[in-house]
């Protein structure tokens, strides 16, 4: 049967000419080119849902970091006016005129509700993201240490066991009566024990990976220990790392919110205290702005955090880099 | 097994005492011991030397340190025998300064100071604070005593001894009569016809040892009480266990015949009545109704303990979130990337990434809005302000058991043993009934004790935006208000209770799995 050969782009001379025999070239491994954390964004970016949220991200992160040191914020400003106070985003913007800082309406002492909300979660994120950071370093390496010896893994569950037990409130409110309830304090207490269940959840991870075939047949081979944790497990670890870090950041903010809420939070206008200080307002018709904003807010930033962490998550696993 | 279980028993009340330890190294050691006086207005009312006297005896009382003042070591030696009432008298009155105490003022003082500075105690004499001339000033009497802070191994020796405390004959130090033991068959409180038996002794704490009555659990024991530690502040003078087990609410009246005979109506439970020394004596009104010291009685009241309430919501959002979250769980797993599965997982993300204070007021404004009562009243009778408290407790543990039964139930759908199944010819239904899920459903079970007992602390946020009278507050407000016993008390409880549903959990889970075995033969 004839066949057409130039649908193929090659003439039948060039399709069935001879190729020498090459010996060098079979000692090569052809492996298509792979580069991981190209991967990663590859799969990150093919979900266009991703870059959506990513932008609302990068708003929040302007705000929250930028907008703040553009824009002069004083509280009791309009202290000593008291019709300025617990005003309707309405009846803001008709007092003071169109402005950005008055869209939300103005709190109990005439300040800005929405320049309140990025002061707080300014705060806030800042402190989510240092707890997280201290709590995972700590966290990973010890846990990485505790999953691979038995000696560390027998005094460490000992510990973990009573700790465990300790109600974290507790820890959190000695800390708050010892010092100041400062920023820093704040992050010493969500982070004195905060990174044992973190570690402890390494722990069971890398005693799963640690004693599957590969890695007894590395070490039949004569790989050194460290060499084994970096190139066999924490390849590994890495998708795990970083869903457990998307479920981590969201959480320090939430916990903020609920230690604000019982009485024991920052003394620094933080997002919590916010919700804390308007409470009351929620029940009372005309008010409601001042206390949803901060906790629509929260949420939107949590949920934010929250995704966009899951997403990368699922992109940093080598197996849906296919 | 049950060698296994003891192990682990031991090992979780041993984790316990380390727990319990550390609190109170915490709290006695690491926080500043002025910081008790902050809400009591007894001690802001007092000034200079008894001030600083109130102090220490306030200290001694919530188990800072021992404290021993000079009057109270006079009298000790008198009832060892070793003065007499004279000598006493003379040796008590201190002088206004050191140099002006009599020479057997001297001899005493300089026996007290040497014997108790020879046991490791800081002898402290504080001189009168004069306002002019002679007139001493208000609180400013000159002062002598010793203390000791307590060392932290016989404070926690000291605080489980008396964990439990056994009612005896000899409880009653004063000359009270014969003491024993009566037991009859016609409870004296229902007017001694109808039958009814009880234990009621003479010489004990509790009049009524053992006694039938008709609230759950209808029958009652005095003889073990438990005492997790003194309240000061939350609940002045009570234990943290009867604060967490005590009714509250208003008086429910009915008609008490008293031992003296006199029927009133009257809240009184006569059944709670404890020995209260030479309290007839002194009052008309108990003259009146009884006939001994047993005066001291509980009263009836109308709503549930705090324990009680949290409880009644607990148990009911567990019950929920189980019977919501398992089925759902499964349907999204066998509809995984449909619709549902879809909604679903919107919802977990919802529940895992907004703060809890967010969406519990969020259900309370929609509750509020459908028309449900959003705060608790003890007084009212109806059972609708329980919904929103139920309701907002439940969403998260929904959500929680929702992810988990959908992992497990998707992990094992890829397994060998499912393949097998269904090239064997069995139908989905079949599969996810009867393989499935039986095997999804072992981790489960574990966390149901947990979630049981769990119900018996309360819930923080829940209860304090419904303003339920629960038992979740009490650590915070008791953290609050710097109320030492409280704190303790709660965390051994909490710890307890944590331990305790972890091994129910394993149990559980073993009967539940006969793959898993607690003999350390199969290992």
């Amino acid at each position: 049967m004839d066949y057409d050969y130039s649908k193929l782009g090659m003439s039948e001379e060039e399709l069935f000419a001879r190729v020498e025999f090459d010996g060098s070239s079979s000692e090569k491994i052809a492996a298509p080119k792979y580069s991981y954390w190209q991967s990663v964004f590859r799969v990150f970016f093919r979900k266009k849902i991703n870059i959506v949220i990513l932008a609302l991200l990068a708003v929040i992160i302007a705000f929250a970091y930028i907008y703040p040191t553009v824009v002069e914020y004083d509280k009791y400003a309009n202290l000593m006016d008291s019709a300025a106070k617990h005003l309707s985003p309405k009846k803001a913007l008709e007092k003071f005129g169109n402005s950005i800082h008055w869209i939300l309406g103005t709190g109990a002492a005439g300040q800005s509700t929405f320049d309140a909300v990025w002061y707080g979660s300014k705060i806030s994120i800042s402190l989510a993201l240092c707890c997280a950071a201290i709590n995972m370093t700590i966290g990973v390496v010890i846990g990485a240490i505790w999953g691979f010896s038995k000696k560390v893994d027998a005094v460490m569950m000992a510990v973990y066991n009573v700790i465990g037990n300790i109600p974290y409130i507790l820890f959190i409110s000695v800390m708050v009566m010892l010092f100041t309830p400062s920023f820093w304090t704040m992050v010493l207490a969500l982070t004195i024990t905060g990174w044992l269940g973190i570690a402890y959840f390494i722990r069971t991870q890398v005693i799963i990976i640690r004693d599957r075939e590969y890695n007894l047949a590395s070490k039949c081979l004569g790989t050194s220990t460290p060499k084994i944790a970096m190139k066999n497990i924490l390849p590994f670890m890495t998708s795990i790392i970083v869903t457990l870090l998307a479920t981590e950041i969201p959480s320090y903010i939430s916990y903020e919110v609920f230690l604000a809420y019982i009485g024991m939070g920052l003394s620094d206008m933080s997002l919590g205290r916010m919700i804390f200080e308007a409470e009351s307002a929620m029940v009372t018709p005309g008010w409601e702005f001042e206390f949803w904003s901060p906790v629509a807010v929260s949420a939107i930033i949590t949920v934010v955090l929250y995704v966009v962490g899951q997403n990368l998550g699922d992109a940093s696993d080598p197996r849906t880099h296919m | 097994m049950a060698k296994y279980l003891l192990k682990r028993l031991l090992q979780g009340i041993f984790s316990v005492m380390i727990v319990v330890a550390i609190v109170m190294i915490m709290i006695y050691s690491l926080l500043d011991r002025n910081l008790i006086f902050a809400n009591d207005s007894v001690f802001s009312h007092q000034s200079n030397n008894s001030k600083e006297t109130y102090k220490y005896a306030k200290w001694e009382e919530y188990g800072y340190l021992d404290y021993v003042p000079y009057a109270d070591y006079l009298l000790e030696l008198v009832k060892k025998g070793e003065i007499d009432e004279e000598t006493r008298k003379a040796a008590v009155g201190i002088g206004r300064t050191a140099e002006a105490d009599s020479d057997i003022v001297k001899e005493y003082v300089a026996k007290y100071t040497e014997y108790y500075e020879s046991q490791g105690y800081k002898v402290r004499r504080m001189d009168a604070v004069m306002l002019s001339g002679k007139k001493v000033a208000d609180g400013g009497k000159q002062q002598l005593f010793a203390y000791k802070d307590i060392p932290l191994l016989k404070r926690l020796g000291t605080y489980f001894a008396g964990l439990f405390e056994i009612d005896n004959i000899n409880t009653v130090e004063e000359d009270i009569g014969d003491r024993g033991l009566t037991f009859t068959l016609y409870d004296p409180v229902y007017g001694g016809e109808k039958f009814s038996p009880a234990i009621i002794g003479n010489g004990t704490k509790h009049k009524y040892l053992l006694y039938f009555n008709s609230k759950f659990p209808y029958i009652h024991q005095n003889i073990v009480t438990i005492n997790l530690g003194t309240s000061y502040t939350v609940n002045k003078g009570i234990d943290v266990f009867t604060t967490m087990t005590q009714s509250q609410g208003s008086y429910v009246k009915s008609t008490v015949t008293y031992p003296t005979g006199l029927v009133e109506e009257s809240a009184d439970d006569l059944h709670t009545a404890t020995y209260s020394v030479g309290s007839r004596e002194t009052s008309l009104i108990y003259q009146e109704r009884f006939t001994d010291d047993y005066t001291n009685v509980g009263i009836v009241k109308s709503g549930l303990s705090k324990m009680g309430y949290s409880f009644s919501i607990g148990i009911c959002a567990v019950i929920m979130s189980y019977l919501l979250g398992i089925p759902i769980g499964i349907l999204m797993a066998r509809k995984k990337d449909k619709l549902v599965d879809k909604i679903g997982t919107v919802y977990i993300v919802f529940i895992i990434a907004v703060p809890s204070l967010a969406y519990i007021f969020l259900f309370k404004a929609i509750g509020g809005n459908l028309g449900l009562p959003t705060t608790f009243d003890m007084e009212s009778t109806s059972k609708l302000m329980f919904i929103l408290p139920i309701v907002s407790l439940a969403l998260p543990s929904i959500a929680n058991l929702m992810k988990w039964m959908r992992r497990y139930m998707i992990d094992q759908m890829n397994s060998d043993y499912v393949k097998f199944a269904r090239s064997g010819g069995l139908t989905e239904g079949e599969i996810f009934t009867k393989h499935i899920l039986k095997n999804a459903a072992i981790p489960i079970v574990h966390g149901i004790p947990g979630g049981v007992l769990g119900a018996l602390t309360g819930a923080i946020i829940t209860e304090r935006v419904y303003v339920v009278p629960g038992a979740g507050n009490l650590l915070t407000t008791a953290i609050n208000q710097y109320d030492n016993g409280v704190i303790v008390g709660v965390t051994l409880f909490y710890a307890l209770l944590t331990v305790i549903s972890i091994i129910l959990g394993d149990i559980l889970m073993a009967m539940v799995d006969p793959r898993i075995s607690f003999s350390t033969k199969d290992r």
